[in-house]
């Protein structure tokens, strides 16, 4: 912990001394944004042409995965776990039916219906609601008006050989001057993976379908309505990592944009967007013969809102400010029965029909002081407010629970970036707010695989508190980009399991109960160091490194903690061709933590290499890719794999992509 | 194109419908536990010019705890009599002629309110199809006592939350346990109440008169305490527990008074351990609190099963 304080005392230190010389350009940015466009995919370290949103999600250093096995990656921002971020579909929130967190909201997209995907780190995050880890935006694929070429298509196909996987993506667009309209479908199978062993991983198939629609009309020249449409659709998914399976889980998201322009004046533009999602998730457990009970473990989740922006532009100073409001209302029932599925033995309700309404404004303003100086500054106050249908379950650990609990959320943050000559600099601060989730707050006999306890929500849990500060600095000169990054959260009330002595267990693998509590406080601290070289005019080297350590009040270590971590990758490109090599691997787990059911595991590295070629058919240009992950066919897992489960050995895989 | 956005919302629209119903849990939980609130006329006894009307629950006696209220009404003018106080006697005569009585409460107690008389009876066992069970009622009018008696039937437990237990202790002494309350156990905390009862022999030549002459005759014991330690014991459940439960011990209602917590619907057993006043163990000993999943739980030798 020392260290850590060390670490981001001389980070301020130096970004305080360099920021009093002279800035010169106004190029950089704190935030991260990835593109998922073809044309930016090579400023990134993923190595396929056409990959799952968790691959892309990987590219980013903010982002860190969980994984349960080859499907379903909960993203973790600044190595916080989802319940302490917003997930956002263009600013819609969706949340995830399943209590085990085996559909985080990126399950239900494809990534051939997005464009970009929007990640803020922790107030910055504020826009769509209150948050501490930051904010992960989707943005769908939007075609825009009067484009000269008014049909266009692309399609892309590939094989996986490690675990079979075939997927087919095929996107249409039609631009009119006054009309548009787009639509995406893809279809992913994937059999069992191999670990570096060859031994198949059992349970890790997945199947996928992702469909989308896009209407727009313009209904003035300034102004537009929109309706927008996914379905997704998951059958028969495998979870290695867990004692069940998925055996179906579907998604519509749905929503409907009025957007207004201005010509003149202070404000430029108003955007609302009306929202409706529902998201259903069965899993099964009777593929597996270890499992004498089978339980039934339906999730429903729907969600239905509001968001409103309104973009205003005075002088130097471009303001957004933004009302969220949203009402959910999760339920997850657990049925359990012996063998003989004619009797069942209990009933209960791991989320007890526990409504959560948001309702809450956000102003988020930037001011471009001069031309090398910017300062960020913004705020967000929410109303949150839960209701628990069946408290009766919640009030069986906390006999005097409320039934109904209402919180107000509050966040500031400031931020200054000053740039001079080759070297730009970035300083933050922020405090932020959020109230428990659905499961810390109201879970019921919810089972971890990992820790092997149940958990159940505590309704009267405190809000977590955050106060963050952040530090950048860039150096920039032709061929050479180098930026370092940190930030530090110290977080009151900081959420985890505890052990419930008086609670007896009831999920079949499970030895104990852990009830959801506050410590008195945690700290996490993240760094990241990118560094991108171009050697020659075709030959690009490109390196990152991470870094994060996070311990509880009593210098106990979290969970979850990526470990030192690195990715350097060379790139080189001649006319149609495109090569790329990438080692990547983590340093050994050193700061495990045991108490949580961590286990260190041992540095790892694999190596990546992929080539392509594009070439055109009469007006269709093509893409073709054939690239080896794991190459060396290492076996390994890493810390973040649940159950330790190995990861994917070699993987040769194959893609065309076709766009018209 | 426009087709076929028109085809994929209507396909939406059609699968905003869920695959999987839920469960309608209130309608469920009334399923599996039927519950009578209502007092209806159970039993009919007629004596001199007076009609003694018994009223049970559902208008049915059952196996177990049964609360009754009892009326009387004079047929010579209709009216409700004056009547200071009524005994009442439940018994079961054997197939030898022995007679076997069961706890009840002997003085019924007068509610001025609504002009009746409230007891209870715990059969002891339902009446196999040749089988009935008496009732005697003694009522004083003006300084005249009258007596009346009648068969009814005892049918078995419908509502598995009312269970009985009867056992011989290791003093020797037959004791008799019926849970009163819940009728219809919540996921959560419930009021647990049960009536102890022991057995005494009466040397029936001793008595000649009402109380007919029966073998056995149950008394509530005082001051015992009755340990809680309720359990899912199917093997899927792995010997589950609950937090908060409390033991029950003796209110000035001569009922026993505790807490049970049901964490979830299904199968429980209540063990109980027996304490007599003296704090030495009746009947019952402890269970073990180990999970032990696909093992059925282990069930004191003293225990009441519960369904809901």
């Amino acid at each position: 912990m020392k260290a850590l304080h060390i670490a981001l005392v001389i980070l301020i230190i130096t970004t305080g001394i360099k920021a009093q010389e002279p800035a010169q350009d106004d190029t950089t940015r704190v935030l991260e944004e990835i593109k998922i466009k073809a044309a930016k995919r090579n400023i990134h370290a993923d190595i396929k042409q056409s990959t799952s949103i968790d691959e892309y999600l990987a590219a980013s250093e903010q982002v860190s995965f969980i994984k349960r096995g080859a499907y379903a990656w909960e993203p973790l921002l600044n190595n916080m776990t989802i319940e302490r971020s917003s997930i956002t579909i263009d600013g819609m929130h969706i949340f995830g039916a399943c209590t085990d967190k085996m559909d985080p909201v990126s399950t239900y997209l494809e990534s051939n219906n997005l464009s970009s995907i929007d990640i803020r780190s922790g107030q910055e995050g504020n826009m769509h609601g209150a948050t501490i880890g930051g904010n992960i935006d989707f943005k769908r694929k939007v075609t825009p008006f009067g484009l000269l070429k008014k049909w266009s298509g692309i399609y892309q196909t590939g094989v996986e050989w490690n675990n079979k996987q075939v997927f087919n993506l095929l996107n249409l667009s039609y631009s009119g001057k006054r009309f548009v309209t787009d639509g995406s479908i893809a279809y992913r199978k994937a059999g069992n993976y191999y670990d570096g062993n060859q031994e198949e991983v059992q349970h890790s198939q997945y199947s996928k379908l992702n469909a989308s629609a896009g209407l727009a009309y313009k209904t003035s020249e300034l102004s537009s309505i929109r309706l927008d449409a996914i379905f997704d659709v998951a059958k028969d998914v495998g979870y290695p990592a867990l004692p069940m399976d998925l055996w179906l889980s579907r998604a519509i998201i749905t929503s409907a944009t009025y957007k207004q322009l201005f010509e003149k004046g202070s404000i430029r533009s108003w955007n609302t967007k009306l929202y409706f999602n529902a998201v259903e998730h069965y899993m099964d457990d009777t593929k597996r013969p270890e499992n004498l009970v089978h339980m039934d473990m339906p999730g429903w989740s729907t969600t239905y809102g509001m968001v409103s922006n309104l973009q205003l532009e005075h002088r130097k100073l471009v303001s957004n400010i933004q009302f969220n409001g949203y009402n959910n209302l999760s339920i997850a029932e657990m049925r359990m029965y012996p063998q003989d599925r004619s009797k069942r033995t209990m009933f209960a309700y791991s989320w007890p029909w526990v409504t959560t309404t948001y309702g809450g404004v956000s102003v988020n303003n930037v001011w471009m002081r001069s031309e090398n100086t910017m300062l960020r500054f913004g705020a967000s106050l929410g109303y949150h407010y839960n209701y628990s249908r069946y408290v009766e379950f919640n009030r069986i650990f906390y006999p005097h629970a409320s039934q109904k609990n209402k919180r107000i959320l509050t966040g500031l943050h400031v931020g200054y970036e000053k740039k001079f000559n080759a070297f730009d600099f970035s300083l933050g601060a922020g405090y932020g707010q959020r109230a428990p989730s659905v499961s810390e707050g109201y879970g019921y006999y919810i089972y971890n695989s990992f820790d092997r306890y149940d958990y159940v929500g505590n309704p009267n849990l405190k809000n977590e508190i955050s106060y963050e500060v952040n530090a950048g600095v860039g150096f920039q000169k032709e061929e050479l980009h180098l930026s370092i990054k940190a930030n530090y959260f110290h977080i009151r009330n900081y959420i985890v399991g505890k052990v419930l002595s008086i609670g007896s267990p009831m999920n079949y693998q499970s030895v104990g109960v852990k009830a959801y509590s506050s410590l008195k406080y945690a700290r996490i601290f993240n760094a990241t160091a990118h560094l991108r070289y171009d050697i020659w005019k075709h030959l690009h080297w490109e390196s990152s490194m991470t870094y994060a350590r996070a311990t509880d009040n009593t210098g106990t270590n979290l969970p979850f903690i990526r470990p030192l971590h690195y990715n350097t990758s060379l790139m080189w490109m001649r006319h149609h061709f495109h090569i790329k090599t990438m080692l990547q691997g983590d340093f050994a787990h050193v700061n495990y933590s045991p108490e949580y059911g961590e286990r260190s595991k041992p540095a790892y590295m694999i190596w990546n290499i992929a080539a392509d070629y594009a070439f055109a058919l009469h007006d269709i240009n093509a893409v073709i890719q054939l690239g080896v992950e794991n190459l060396l066919n290492k076996q390994y897992s890493t810390y973040a794999d649940w159950g330790n489960i190995p990861r994917m050995g070699r993987n040769l895989f194959m893609s065309l992509k076709l766009a018209l | 194109m426009k087709n076929g956005i028109l085809i994929s919302g209507v396909v939406c629209l059609l699968l905003l419908s869920c695959t999987k119903a839920k469960t309608d849990y209130e309608a469920e939980r009334n399923a599996e536990v039927p519950v009578y609130y209502d007092f209806k006329e159970a039993a009919l006894l007629h004596t001199d010019n007076y009609v003694v009307h018994i009223e049970a629950l559902n208008g049915k006696f059952y196996k177990g705890y049964n609360p009754i209220r009892v009326r009387i009404t004079d047929t010579s003018n209709d009216q409700t009599g004056q009547i200071s106080s009524i005994a009442f006697f439940p018994f079961k005569e054997n197939s030898d002629g022995s007679r076997i009585s069961c706890p009840h409460q002997y003085h019924l107690q007068y509610h001025s309110d609504s002009n009746y008389f409230s007891g209870y009876v715990v059969f002891v066992d339902e009446d196999r199809p040749n089988e009935s069970s008496q009732l005697y009622v003694s009522f004083t009018t003006d300084n005249k006592s009258h007596y009346a008696s009648g068969k009814v039937k005892v049918l078995e437990q419908p509502n598995k939350n009312l269970g009985m237990t009867a056992f011989v202790g290791n003093d020797d002494i037959k004791y008799l346990i019926a849970l009163v309350s819940p009728y219809k156990p919540k996921v959560g905390e419930n009021d647990l109440v049960a009536g102890i009862y022991q057995c005494k022999t009466i040397d029936s030549s001793s008595v000649d008169s009402f109380p007919f002459p029966v073998q056995y005759y149950y008394t509530e014991v005082t001051g015992y305490k009755l340990l809680l330690d309720p359990r899912m014991p199917e093997p899927s459940m792995g010997n589950h527990s609950s937090p908060n439960n409390e033991d029950l011990i003796q209110l000035d209602d001569g009922l026993y008074h505790g807490v049970v917590n049901y964490t979830m619907t299904g199968n429980w057993t209540l063990n109980f351990i027996l304490l007599n006043p003296s704090g030495n163990v009746v009947k019952g000993m402890e269970v073990s609190k180990d999970f032990t999943p696909g093992v059925e739980g282990a069930k004191s030798e003293l225990h009441i099963d519960i369904l809901f």
